[in-house]
């Protein structure tokens, strides 16, 4: 008998263990069992229940979409012009200790001058960032920047050897700003890929990282090899005298600061590459020089 | 007994003086892409430390540390030093970084572009022309 309990209470103890291990129901299956929703659908139709479960619906699937347009923003790449910045202030932090633009540098006051020269010439609303370089091997270069944004480098080591005023060194970076707004620089340096990708989405894929590598590599060549070439040099020549002949003071100084360049790319070995990436100070003058009269 | 008590008192006293010295002036927020926190007021100083666009700082006023009108004095995280006004904003700023994360993050900038980035913007000598 006693065997007999034992036996019926293991077989109660293993089917309960069982049903225990089972998966434990949902709050809203132990409602599906108790309530037979078909029955009750005509009375949550008239509650509206299925309505504001539809309205839910369409929330839900509205937000995921906005969080898919989120989500895919996030892989887009800048545009034309804000890659413009972005890469000319990469390729500066990336040639910085060839640059050496981290140092205690002189104080000329060029955001007063420079700025008070560009609006005698009547360029009003312009934006221009000047790093003074510690390097007499790249003497300048006006790189492109965002939102209409000119970087303008000049060397240190020039302006002492010039010794250069205030003015001459305004002047000069008038000469780059002027060639920044010719768009020299942007068309020698100018990719198919900068093109074809700034401003467009790479979602499910990864960033054309050769986009800024190219770009990098051009930078460096239009800066330290090719330079601009005797047309863009005339021109950026003539765009100076038109604009300085109204004032005969910058007009001659700019010549006499022409002149000393000369002198000094002739006389000075530090500087003979010079004269290849800007064609050349002697031509500059030659083309603001009244023609000489034939009798 | 007298001696502690007077101990006591005045350390109170120095620290009800310091504590009510100090100013939280308010949250701001860095604008350019990269900056530093620098050991003071002067551009070339050592930096502290690097922070990103967007990055909070706490301004704070205190007698103790005579700052330059250009300059404001900042907590971040455990350093304090500073940051010129130029560079902070009230509002979130919006960011290159945040517009072009996965552009900006596959560029994989090592500690030396990031600090150079940071001091580029030290660097510059910035102008603009005024309006017509």
């Amino acid at each position: 008998m006693i065997t007999m309990f034992k036996v019926t209470l293991a077989s109660i103890s293993l089917v309960l263990g069982m049903a225990a291990m089972a998966a434990p129901k949902l709050q809203e299956e132990k409602e599906l069992e108790l309530v037979d929703f078909k029955s009750v659908k005509k009375v949550l139709q008239k509650d509206g229940l299925s309505q504001s479960v539809k309205l839910k619906e369409k929330k839900v699937e509205a937000m995921k979409k906005e969080q898919f347009v989120v989500e895919k923003s996030r892989y887009t790449y800048p545009t034309q012009d804000e890659l413009w910045g972005f890469v000319s202030e990469y390729w500066l932090v990336k040639n910085a200790q060839l640059l050496q633009w981290d140092f205690q540098k002189p104080d000329y006051g060029l955001e007063k001058s420079f700025a008070s020269v560009l609006e005698g010439m009547g360029f009003y609303q312009k934006k221009f960032k000047i790093l003074l370089l510690n390097n007499p091997s790249l003497v300048r270069a006006g790189l492109p920047g965002s939102d209409g944004e000119v970087i303008l480098l000049l060397s240190v080591p020039f302006i002492r050897s010039l010794d250069l005023s205030k003015l001459e060194i305004s002047l000069l970076l008038l000469e780059d700003f002027f060639r920044i707004e010719q768009g020299y620089f942007k068309k020698a340096v100018e990719t198919e890929k900068l093109r074809t990708l700034a401003g467009t989405n790479f979602h499910g894929g990864k960033p054309d990282q050769s986009m800024v590598q190219e770009l990098m590599t051009k930078y460096d060549k239009q800066i330290n090899e090719t330079g601009f070439t005797f047309q863009q040099q005339f021109e950026t020549t003539k765009k100076m005298d038109s604009f300085l002949k109204s004032n005969p003071e910058l007009w001659n100084s700019y010549f006499r600061l022409l002149g000393k360049i000369d002198r000094m790319v002739k006389t000075n070995n530090q500087y003979k590459d010079y004269i290849r990436l800007y064609p050349s100070p002697e031509m500059q003058v030659k083309w603001l020089s009244p023609p000489e009269k034939v009798l | 007994m007298n001696m502690i008590f007077l101990l006591l008192f005045s350390s109170m006293l120095f620290a009800e003086t310091s504590a009510t010295d100090e100013k939280l002036i308010g949250v701001f927020y860095m604008k350019p892409l990269l900056g530093h926190v620098h050991q003071s007021a002067v551009k070339e100083s050592a930096s502290l430390t690097t922070i990103q666009c967007a990055h909070p700082v706490k301004v704070i006023e205190t007698s103790r540390v005579q700052t330059d009108p250009l300059w404001a004095y900042v907590e971040v995280a455990d350093h304090r030093g500073f940051i010129l006004k130029d560079y902070l904003s009230e509002k979130r700023p919006d960011c290159f970084q945040a517009r072009y994360p996965k552009f900006y993050d596959s560029l994989n900038l090592d500690l030396a572009e990031l600090y150079y980035w940071g001091r580029l913007y030290d660097h510059y000598v910035q102008g603009h022309t005024r309006v017509h």
